[in-house]
């Protein structure tokens, strides 16, 4: 389960956590470590749009995927979707929703989601997405 | 009763008035017929004397005669009968009693009947029987009968009719006592004190008093009055239990609403929990961790379900549904506690909160579930006012003016309440919110609610700069002073 990545990038793909909730933040965040994936995390929305837009700027500080939730204090994932929308240079976003309806999956995919999953998830099948929306991304670039 | 001492008065007074009339005629004509018969019998005795009188005085002479009226009168002291001459001088032993004049009608031949009273009151019946042949002057034979007889005979007649007034009038009386008693009183008092139980509200009592007379009839009529309005008042308590369900169950409508929408945020709070015990589960499970790791994640996991059972108990507490159920409730916990359920809607929708409590711990006898009812509904609706965010701001302190009361103020800085509104906003069913949106009743529970545990909701709004919502509650000074 905890194989190193299946290709020969020089760097770990790395992985931004936008989540509020500590202990769930500390979760991933440990999870995809031990995955092999660079970790970078933040609790809100508005920190999230400052480091991705950093991370466009930058190709140093770039991130291969984001994952965050959509309800977070200052401003919502579904804002952070909004502001990027007409970004192509954007990364991939796996959206997470407790217990969320229908309306709020489409709602994401529409703003520009890759994927949304429902809280509560399986750690595993995370790592298992977040790894499968990477190597689609990559082998779609290459 | 006055009615019955009307009419037996009016009975009597006509008793006696017909008894006296009667017994006046009755008596007048026994008077009458009693001097005819004395008369009659004054005009016999005087016939046959006149007869030996003259027959005497023919044959043995004047004073043979007169002896023998003399002797006569011996025998019977009542009808005394003299000799008269007519014309008799004044001073003359035969000089009528009465005056010559009234003696003119003599002088035809016909007797003469006259009543005279004497100078001691006596009254006395005088006949003349006149003749003219006796030397051929205009004498003749007066008899004197005394009417004391019939005096007393009137005065018995009186005095009997007097004594059947008497009886009649006390049997009259009698009758009418018991009659009107039975007739007028019972009845009429039956009836007036059904109209006072009627007045009073109370149309459980049916009334017959029976008959077919007045009293029956107004009976009667009482009774399909008295069953018209226990018809509308059991149709009244029926409409007014209905609305109480009504009101009921909108009241738990309102609370399942409310919950829904909490739901929601709760159903955030306890994904990520949930969340957070798979996943660190699954990485103990996988063996792979440092022993200092497992223990970290364990306790993690002990954490998160100790965090999911906070979150559960606070929406059984709302939840809970029945009878009032007082105890003493520190506020400032409370107002904590709200203040946690509302945190997803709260971030959700940009709002800050502040909380200010005072040093002092405040407490209440309330309802836990209820209060938080009202601070939920009073909190949202000061949540859904703000559509552009803004500051939520919750105060607690004593009442300024009421050192046994407390004060909880919710302020929003939102769109305001027009001052039309104002006065409205506690009604049921009232609400300014688009169909669907809200069911009016909030407030209207909400008053309910703190009114039931003494209190009173204020309010202060100015549109466009916000609302506050002022709620006093009696303080709690009981068990924990000691």
């Amino acid at each position: 389960m905890n194989h190193p990545l299946p290709n020969d990038q020089k760097r770990p793909p790395s992985v931004l956590i936008a989540e509020d909730d500590q202990a769930l933040r500390e979760l991933l965040s440990f999870a995809l470590c031990r995955a092999g994936f660079s970790v970078a995390c933040c609790n809100n929305g508005k920190r999230l749009l400052e480091m991705l837009e950093s991370g466009i700027d930058d190709a140093s500080t770039a991130v291969d995927i984001v994952i965050t939730d959509l309800r977070m204090p200052a401003l919502s994932g579904l804002e952070v979707l909004e502001a990027l929308f007409d970004r192509p240079e954007r990364p991939p976003v796996i959206c997470m929703t407790a217990f969320g309806d229908a309306k709020t999956h489409q709602a994401a995919i529409r703003f520009g989601a890759t994927h949304t999953i429902d809280k509560p998830f399986d750690i595993d099948e995370m790592i298992e997405l977040v790894r499968a929306v990477y190597n689609y991304n990559n082998s779609d670039k290459e | 009763m006055r009615l019955t001492i009307r009419i037996t008065a009016a009975v009597t007074l006509g008793i006696i008035l017909i008894f006296s009339l009667y017994s006046y005629l009755a008596i007048q004509r026994e008077r009458q017929q009693l001097k005819k018969n004395l008369s009659r019998e004054a005009r016999n005795l005087g016939g046959s004397l006149l007869f030996i009188v003259t027959d005497l005085w023919e044959t043995r002479g004047e004073d043979v005669a007169i002896n023998f009226l003399r002797r006569r009168n011996l025998l019977s002291s009542n009808l005394q009968a003299r000799w008269v001459w007519i014309d008799a001088e004044i001073g003359t032993p035969f000089r009528p009693l009465v005056p010559q004049s009234e003696l003119s009608s003599l002088s035809d031949g016909k007797p003469l009947s006259l009543l005279v009273t004497s100078d001691d009151g006596h009254d006395f019946l005088l006949t003349y029987l006149p003749t003219t042949n006796l030397l051929g002057r205009l004498g003749g034979i007066e008899v004197r009968e005394s009417m004391d007889e019939l005096h007393d005979y009137v005065q018995e007649s009186l005095r009997r009719s007097a004594m059947v007034v008497a009886a009649a009038v006390g049997s009259a009386l009698l009758l009418m006592t018991l009659l009107g008693s039975i007739w007028i009183n019972r009845p009429v008092r039956r009836l007036r004190e059904q109209a006072e139980r009627i007045g009073t509200g109370d149309f459980s009592t049916a009334l017959d008093i029976g008959g077919r007379d007045e009293l029956g009839k107004l009976a009667g009529s009482i009774e399909r009055l008295r069953g018209q309005l226990a018809a509308a008042k059991e149709a009244d308590d029926e409409a007014a239990r209905e609305q109480i369900e009504t009101l009921e169950k909108l009241r738990h409508t309102e609370r399942l609403a409310t919950l829904g929408q909490l739901s929601a945020g709760m159903a955030h709070e306890l994904g990520t929990p949930l969340n957070v015990i798979s996943g660190r589960a699954k990485l103990i499970a996988s063996e792979e961790l440092t022993p200092a790791e497992t223990t970290h994640s364990a306790r993690i996991i002990g954490e998160q379900a100790e965090r999911m059972t906070h979150i559960m108990r606070q929406l059984l507490d709302y939840a809970r549904r029945g009878e009032i159920r007082k105890q003493p409730v520190m506020v400032a916990e409370l107002l904590a506690n709200v203040v946690e359920m509302l945190h997803p809607i709260l971030t959700k929708q940009r709002i800050e909160i502040e909380l200010n409590l005072p040093l002092e711990a405040l407490q209440v006898r309330a309802d836990i579930g209820q209060l938080q009812q009202v601070l939920l509904n009073l909190a949202m609706n000061g949540i859904q006012a703000m559509g552009r965010g803004g500051t939520l701001r919750f105060d607690l302190s004593l009442h300024p003016e009421d050192e046994n009361q407390l004060r909880i103020s919710i302020s929003d800085e939102g769109c305001g309440i027009a001052a039309d509104h104002l006065p409205h906003i506690f009604d049921p069913f009232f609400t300014t919110k688009e169909v669907g949106q809200g069911t009016g009743l909030g407030l209207s529970i909400a008053q309910g609610i703190v009114s039931e545990h003494g209190g009173k909701i204020e309010i202060d709004s100015s549109p466009g700069r916000g609302s506050c919502f002022r709620l006093s509650l009696p303080l709690d000074f009981g068990e924990d002073d000691g």
